[in-house]
This record gives C-alpha cells, sequence and structure tokens, in this order.
C-alpha cells in the first residue's frame, strides 16, 4: 500500500520536475547572477570575522594567481555587477587561473592543472577548459548552468536533508558546460561528478567544493556520446539523504538509481502509520464531557447497528419466504 | 500386502533405535577450524607508513617518536601546531584538512605564540545506512568487522569521505573518538560548528570556562533548553572563549544528550597553562599519544597520552544502519528508544575495541619515566581501569588539582560519566610505582568492559608495554611466551563463530564438537512421532478397510456365543 503511494508521489515529482528541467539556462543565469552577489556579500560579512581579515599576511606569501593578468582584470570586472564575471574568466584566462568567483585571487593557496584551491577550502578540480575528448571533432555547444546547494531545497522532498535546486541536467554530447555552484548553505557542500573519461579527467572526476554561503565555477567539455554521470555531494551522508542528481548527455545512459524525484531507490525504507496525537481528539473542552460524548457515542453506535440489522432481518423475512413458498410451489 | 509394509515400517523403527544407541555410546568428534578459513587481517595495518613513527621534524615542528603500530600522520601533527594557516600547501595536502580547519593568528600576549585559535569542526556519521546498496557508508571499523553506527565531530576535511572513489573506508580523519582539542589559558578560542549531519546538534563546553552567552555568537552553553536553538544542518555556530583554568575538560553535543552522546559526538578537551612559545597541538586526531607535548607538561613530564573511555550501544547505533531517511531515525532515536532500558555493548578507548587498541592506544614505556595520562569517561556508567604492574598517582580530579599533600596512588582508577582524571604514571620498578618492565595490561576491571558486543577478548582494554616488550611493527612482542594474537585479527572471532581455546592443546580437546552422527534427537523423536502416527493410521484404516470382514467375524463370534446361550434358554 505505502509502496503504491510512494510509487505514485515518485512518478509526481517527475512530472513536476521534468517542467523544472525544461527551464531555459540562460533564463535562470540571468534570474540568478544578481543573486549570486548578494551571497557573496553575505560571506564578507559572516565569514570575515572568523578568520578572512586575521590570516591575511599569511599568505601575501602566495602569489600565483598574480602571475596572470587576466585574474587581476577578473577580480576587478567582478565588483562590476551588470558584467558577467564567469565568462570571462572562464574565455581569457589560461587554464589554471580559473577563479572561484570570489574575488581573492590572491589569497590561493594551490594551483596546478587538477587541482585549484583557496585559503577557505574553496576548490576546482578535473576542470577541463580546451581539452576535446576522442569522440568530438569540435565542441558542439557551450553552456553555463547554476546549480544551488543547501537544506532548503531538500524541502521539497520528503525524507531527504540536503539537496541540490535540481536532480538533472541535460546537454548536447560534446558540449562545453560551465558551472556555476552556489553553495547556500553555511557548511561545506560539493559538486562531484563521476565516470567521466580518465584520459581527461584523475579519477573520472570533477569536482567542484565550497563552504557556503559563496561560489565556486568549473569547466567540462563532455564526451561525445550519450551518457549520464552521477553528481552527488560525497560528505558523509549527504548522498544518501538526497544531495544526488544526474548529468545527461544527449539521449542518456542507465539512470542513476535514487536521486530525488527522479529515479527509486534501491532500498527502501519501510514506513508504517504511526499513533500521532490530533487536534480533533481534543476538541471537546473537558474530560468529564468527552467520557460522557464517547459513552452515549458508542451506545449510540451499538444501538444503531442493532437497528440497522433488525431492519435488514424484517425486510428480509419476506424474500426469504417467497423463496420457500416460491420452491414449494414449483 | 499390507502385511508387508506393516513389516518394513517395524524394521525401520527397530534400525532407528539401534542409530540412536550406536550415536550414544561414541560423541561426536571435534571439528578443528581451519585458520585458512578465518579473513586474517594483518595485526598492524600496513597502509601506515613506519617513517610516520620515527621522532621527525615538519614544518619546523618537532614531533616525538612514537612506537607503536599505527601513529599518527605527523603532518596532522605539524597542521595542529602551526595551524593550517601557516603550513605549505606540501604539508596540507598530506593532512587531508580544509586550508580553514585550524586558524592560529595573533600572538596577544606577545609570549611568541599564536592567541587567537579557530578551531572548524564538522559532524560526521560513521557506519551509515545507504539507499544504494545493502552495506554501510563510510566505514569505520571499532575491531575486525565491528562497524557500529556512529557520529562523530570531525576536524574540518577537504574533499571525499572516503578513502577515495574506489573505497567505502571513512578518510582517516573522520573517526572515534571525537578529536582532542588543546588551548592555551588566555587563548581566545573560536570552536566553529559547522553541522554537515542530517541532526540538529550543539557543542557543550563541560569544565571549560566559557561564557553562558555571547553578545555576537548569542548562546554558549551548548543547552537547547537554556541557551540557544538546535543548531540545524546546514548552519553554523561559534562557540568563542577565553579559558582562565588549565585542565582536562570535556565537550559533547547537548541536543538528545542521551542518544547523541552515547553515538560519538563526544570529545576531550585540555586547556593547558599559558606559557611562552606554547605552540599547541591544537587536535590530537584518534586521541591516545600526545606527539607535540605543552612546555608545561615537557617540564614535568617524559611523555603524555589521552586516553578517551566510550561505551557505545548496539541497539542505538543500528539505527543509522535500519534507515535511511532521517524521519524514522529521528522517531526511533527520540521516541522509541528508551535508554532505561538500554545496555551498552562497545567499550573503546580512544575509538577503538581490542585489539585494535594495541595498534594506536599503547602506552609505550621506558624504565624511570614520568607519564601524564589524561583520562576521559564518556560512557554512561561508572568505570573501573586497572593498571597491572603499577601504581598511579592521581594529580587532577575533573581538571582541578588535587592538593598535593593528600594526593593518592592507586591501582584502579574509577571514574563516573564524564568525570576526568589526570595521572601521574612513574615507571620506577621499586615495587610500588612499577614492579619491573613488562607488557602490563590497562583495562576497565568491570569485566563487560573488556567485552565486545559481549565477547572477549575486546573492550577498551591497552597495555602499558615496556620498550624490551615491543616487537616488530610496534606490537607488543608475544611470541617467546607461546601467545599468539593473530585470531583477534579475524572478524570471526568477534562473530562468536571461532572456538578460542581450539588450540591449546594438539587434540583441540575444547575444540568445537561436530554434529550428532545421523539424526540429531530431536528429528529422530519427530520421525519416530511419524512413524507411530503413521501405524495408527495403518490400523485404522485396515479396520476400516476390513470392516464387513470384522463385522461379519464379530457377528459370527457373537453368534457363535449367543447360540449356546440360546441353545441353553
Amino acid at each position: 500500500m505505502a509502496k503504491t503511494t510512494l510509487t505514485f508521489l515518485l512518478a509526481g515529482m517527475l512530472v513536476v520536475n521534468g517542467h523544472a528541467m525544461a527551464q531555459e539556462q540562460d533564463k535562470q543565469k540571468d534570474a540568478h547572477d544578481h543573486h549570486d552577489h548578494s551571497g557573496h556579500a553575505a560571506t564578507q560579512n559572516e565569514h570575515d570575522h572568523s578568520g578572512h581579515d586575521m590570516d591575511k599576511h599569511d599568505h601575501s606569501g602566495h602569489s600565483m594567481s598574480q602571475q596572470s593578468g587576466s585574474a587581476v582584470d577578473h577580480a576587478a570586472e567582478h565588483g562590476a555587477a551588470a558584467d558577467h564575471g564567469h565568462d570571462h574568466s572562464i574565455d581569457h584566462s589560461q587554464h589554471d587561473t580559473q577563479a572561484t568567483e570570489h574575488g581573492d585571487l590572491h589569497h590561493h593557496h594551490h594551483m596546478d592543472h587538477d587541482h585549484i584551491m583557496d585559503h577557505e577550502g574553496t576548490m576546482i578540480m578535473g576542470q577541463n577548459l580546451d581539452k576535446l575528448p576522442s569522440s568530438c571533432k569540435s565542441i558542439s555547444e557551450e553552456v553555463e548552468i547554476t546549480v544551488r546547494a543547501g537544506r532548503k531545497y531538500a524541502a521539497k522532498f520528503p525524507g531527504t536533508a540536503f539537496a541540490f535546486d535540481q536532480q538533472q541536467w541535460h546537454v548536447k554530447p560534446c558540449a562545453k558546460v560551465t558551472w556555476h555552484f552556489i553553495n547556500e548553505d553555511d557548511i561545506r557542500h560539493q559538486f562531484m561528478m563521476h565516470g567521466l573519461p580518465k584520459y581527461l579527467y584523475k579519477y573520472g572526476m570533477f569536482h567542484l567544493e565550497v563552504t557556503g554561503p559563496k561560489t565556486v565555477s568549473g569547466t567540462i567539455i563532455v564526451p561525445g556520446s550519450d551518457d549520464t554521470f552521477l553528481v552527488h555531494c560525497d560528505i558523509s551522508h549527504h548522498m544518501e539523504k538526497g544531495m544526488k542528481a544526474q548529468l545527461v548527455v544527449g539521449k542518456g545512459g542507465d539512470d542513476i538509481p535514487s536521486i530525488p524525484g527522479v529515479t527509486s531507490y534501491n532500498i527502501n525504507d519501510t514506513y508504517q502509520a504511526e499513533n500521532l496525537p490530533k487536534a480533533s481528539d481534543k476538541a471537546e473542552p473537558n474530560a468529564v464531557m468527552r467520557q460522557i460524548t464517547t459513552f452515549t457515542n458508542n451506545n449510540f453506535r451499538n444501538y444503531g447497528m442493532m437497528a440497522i440489522g433488525v431492519l435488514i432481518g424484517l425486510i428480509c423475512i419476506p424474500i426469504l419466504r417467497a423463496i420457500a413458498f416460491g420452491r414449494k410451489g414449483n | 500386502m499390507p502385511n508387508h509394509i506393516v513389516i518394513a515400517l517395524l524394521t525401520v523403527y527397530t534400525m532407528l533405535f539401534a542409530v540412536s544407541a550406536q550415536a550414544a555410546s561414541k560423541l561426536p568428534e571435534t571439528i578443528k577450524v581451519d585458520r585458512a578459513a578465518l579473513t586474517s587481517e594483518p595485526m598492524c595495518d600496513p597502509k601506515i607508513s613506519p617513517a610516520w613513527r620515527e621522532a621527525q621534524e615538519i614544518e619546523g615542528v618537532k614531533i616525538e617518536a612514537s612506537p607503536g603500530c599505527s601513529p599518527d600522520n605527523p603532518a596532522w601533527i605539524a597542521a595542529a601546531v602551526k595551524g593550517t594557516n601557516h603550513i605549505s600547501m606540501d604539508t596540507l595536502m598530506k593532512t587531508g584538512l580544509s586550508p580553514d580547519a585550524i586558524i592560529k593568528t595573533d600572538d596577544l600576549d606577545g609570549d611568541g605564540d599564536p592567541d587567537r585559535i579557530i578551531i572548524k569542526l564538522e559532524i560526521m556519521e560513521l557506519n551509515g545506512k545507504s539507499p544504494d546498496f545493502p552495506g554501510i557508508i563510510p566505514t569505520f571499523d571499532i575491531a575486525p568487522g565491528i562497524q557500529p553506527g556512529a557520529w562523530v565531530f570531525a576536524p574540518k576535511t577537504s574533499g571525499m569521505s572516503t578513502e577515495n572513489f574506489e573505497s567505502v573506508r571513512a578518510n582517516p580523519l573522520l573517526r572515534l573518538p571525537s578529536p582532542v582539542i588543546r588551548v592555551e589559558v588566555g587563548d581566545i578560542v573560536q570552536i566553529v560548528l559547522e553541522n554537515t549531519h542530517y541532526f540538529p546538534h550543539s557543542i557543550h563546553l563541560h569544565g571549560v570556562d566559557h561564557p553562558f552567552s555571547h553578545g555576537e555568537h548569542g548562546g554558549q552553553d551548548g543547552v537547547p533548553q537554556t541557551s540557544e536553538v538546535e543548531l540545524m544542518p546546514g548552519g553554523r555556530r561559534v562557540y568563542q572563549f577565553q579559558p582562565r583554568q588549565p585542565g582536562t575538560m570535556f565537550y559533547h553535543c547537548h541536543v538528545q544528550t542521551h542518544t547523541h552522546l552515547t553515538m560519538g559526538l563526544a570529545g576531550m578537551i585540555v586547556i593547558e597553562e599559558n606559557k611562552p612559545n606554547n605552540w599547541l597541538q591544537t587536535l590530537n586526531i584518534g586521541a591516545g599519544h600526545v606527539r607535540h607535548p605543552s612546555v608545561a607538561v615537557r617540564e614535568q613530564f617524559t611523555q603524555e597520552y589521552d586516553l578517551h573511555y566510550h561505551a557505545m550501544d548496539k541497539e542505538l547505533s543500528d539505527m543509522v544502519q535500519k534507515y535511511n531517511d532521517p524521519r524514522l531515525i529521528a522517531r526511533d532515536m527520540n521516541q522509541r528508544y528508551d535508554i532505561t532500558d538500554a545496555t551498552e555493548d562497545y567499550y573503546t578507548l580512544n575509538g577503538l575495541s581490542f585489539p585494535y587498541t594495541l595498534r594506536e592506544s599503547l602506552i609505550v614505556v621506558e624504565p624511570d619515566q614520568k607519564i601524564k595520562l589524561r583520562m576521559l569517561n564518556s560512557g554512561g556508567e561508572m568505570i573501573a581501569v586497572h593498571t597491572h604492574g603499577h601504581h598511579a598517582t592521581i594529580t587532577h580530579y575533573d581538571g582541578v588539582e588535587h592538593n598535593p599533600m593528600a594526593q593518592i596512588m592507586r591501582d584502579v582508577f574509577d571514574m563516573a560519566p564524564a568525570q576526568r582524571l589526570d595521572l601521574k604514571l612513574e615507571t620506577i620498578n621499586d615495587g610500588k610505582h612499577s614492579y619491573g618492565e613488562g607488557d602490563w595490561l590497562i583495562h576497565d576491571h568491570r569485566e563487560k568492559g573488556i567485552t565486545t558486543n559481549g565477547m572477549a577478548e575486546g573492550g577498551s582494554m591497552s597495555s602499558i608495554v615496556y620498550k624490551s616488550y615491543l616487537g616488530e611493527h610496534g606490537m607488543p612482542k608475544v611470541s617467546h611466551f607461546g601467545i599468539d594474537l593473530s585470531e583477534f585479527f579475524t572478524k570471526e572471532y568477534y562473530e562468536r563463530r571461532y572456538p578460542i581455546w581450539q588450540d591449546l592443546d594438539e587434540w583441540a580437546s575444547l575444540g568445537s564438537p561436530a554434529g550428532q552422527m545421523g539424526l540429531d534427537p530431536a528429528t529422530q523423536t519427530s520421525l519416530l512421532n511419524a512413524l507411530y502416527g503413521l501405524l495408527i493410521g495403518l490400523v485404522i484404516y485396515f479396520i476400516f478397510a476390513k470392516r464387513e470382514g470384522i463385522k461379519q467375524s464379530i457377528t459370527a463370534t457373537v453368534s457363535r456365543l449367543k447360540s449356546p446361550k440360546g441353545s441353553n434358554e
């Protein structure tokens, strides 16, 4: 019974989700861009006093990002809200200077081709700006997708704790996809993709990680064949508790299980109705009244049923008689 | 024809009797479990580099030698001493810590060490259920094959929760117990709790001098009934304090404490005396040997160990393995679990049970040393820790120094729940402080404390080992006594499937008996009953089938009986 209900619920969610997916990415990007920066401002307020300004001097030695002029440009552009900072950082900067759209590029601790991390642990791993997969002749489309992560997105999926704002994204084979990952919680979240070709992506992974509220962006080029890739947050039990999605390339491959609202769980919990208190239980003003009414209600019910029984009996007698007589008549 | 059947059945019946009579005259053979059938683990985890045991210097941080099998990663110690904001990227990458996990700045009193300390803690689940496969993730074994569901405060990490993409084993930073925190008197400390778990939590600083409320950060006592609301998943809260008193203290979650504490959200926090150039090892991950002790400890002691005793309830731990839906876990934990009917099943020292305690929590000593032991009992019951071969002096109760004139020596240390004791263990061979060199057990003397879910040897048992008794790979040397500890490093042992005394003599006099030859008594009885039933059935059938004949013969008999009577009349 519960299973059927669940299935229906899931089916319903799928339909709803389908609608959500259909939204134009560009439209989203415009709508969210403004928000990005407000989130960023919040970071400055809440985050900074816990260490930001204190350790400034410690990082002055790290000048990796300053070697790149474009990174500085990016930082400058970042202040101008009208301009689209990410586009520029991706188009102009060399692969290793891709920024965490935060402006504090001079804080960067660590950079190599596979792994970029700043002093707060904001991380881009396995980014690929220009290496074409062997199955692609050229880039089919360039898209930007904004992904939001947070507890509040789990609200629409009962029984989960964390979620992305969308559970499924569609791109064409050989698409160059720039992900803007907006973490709206005050903790760490990850956008981790698995199963990418290992000759282009270390461990077959692309990974964005950021402590919110803050945004990090990174770019990949997807392979040329239809496939579906797992996207999740690998912090203990974030995926299990809802933070799971899939990237569908072209027509996609096999669906990934237990994506909230998209695919069913491999292993399901069993649910049973609880004996929860209800407001109607205490509608009567006092206990004595309740007892009296319960008593009369019960009696009424019993006598009522009895009366109905008598009635049925009375109606049935002639019928039974008729049958009996009829037989005799025959 | 029917007569044949009767005869056949009777034959079988007699044969059965014969078989059972024979079985009773000779008992089943002893079956020896082949060691090759066991899932043997190496006694010392080979994943840990032996180089970690050596005394070394990383980032200018002097790290003491730690000759046990599984010492702490030296990079962790360097990061904990310098702060993740003061170490090279190379060292940081070896730790797995987030670059903002431990931030140390501002020498406020000008004595050569940083006085603003920010420690970021996350909350991680270990051994929880997955909706994707019938296993648990990320796994953490407290003993071979023993994987209780648990929650821990973990230093803020970077990257995956498992060792790597292929593994389900937890990242080494995610482990029991919650890490030991060390700060100095006068430090402005911020413990930043980032609730990465799916339940609400808090931090209560038991015994630590902290304000009840902070102007900027709100309530600071961690209690949802007095000082603050629960910190929800995805939220962050800052606990700020400037301790005025030193001592061994305790921190734990105070939300639904009766379950959350048992689940593992409990750790030791040590406030060290304020000394010049006192760069502290802010986190002792996994507790145990302190490889960079404070200035005050170094002045008075040769070595220092953090010993965190804990107990967990299997019934509670199982809940996170039974359900994935947080609502169901919450229901079972909050409304259905009754701690007054509960029993503790797993006893751990520094997050592990014997034999894993031998890997990590040996107290490795040499003669004439003075060793500081800081002990915490975060279990739900009183414990009684006994040191074989040694009497130690209790110097502090609950972080407060006991009057030096009145300090006493004991060999059993009773600790109430949440209690802390500081011990001074002196390895002076005088028959009182120490009886000499050896591999001396240190264990909870409530006998259940040396079991794991009721199976001995397990629990929080460890050893005080003299270096002369330390063998290869930092495990105690016991083979010269003919002792083989390898059976403990198999999960079958703790599954209770291994007859533990089978190898005490050559013919395995206390091995496992084979099953009954032929049929076991219960089957025999039921088979016999079935036979009786069959026989009765057959008799009834005969009577029924031959009823005419019987009737006739009865009538004949009766008439025969009657006729002489009749003739008589």
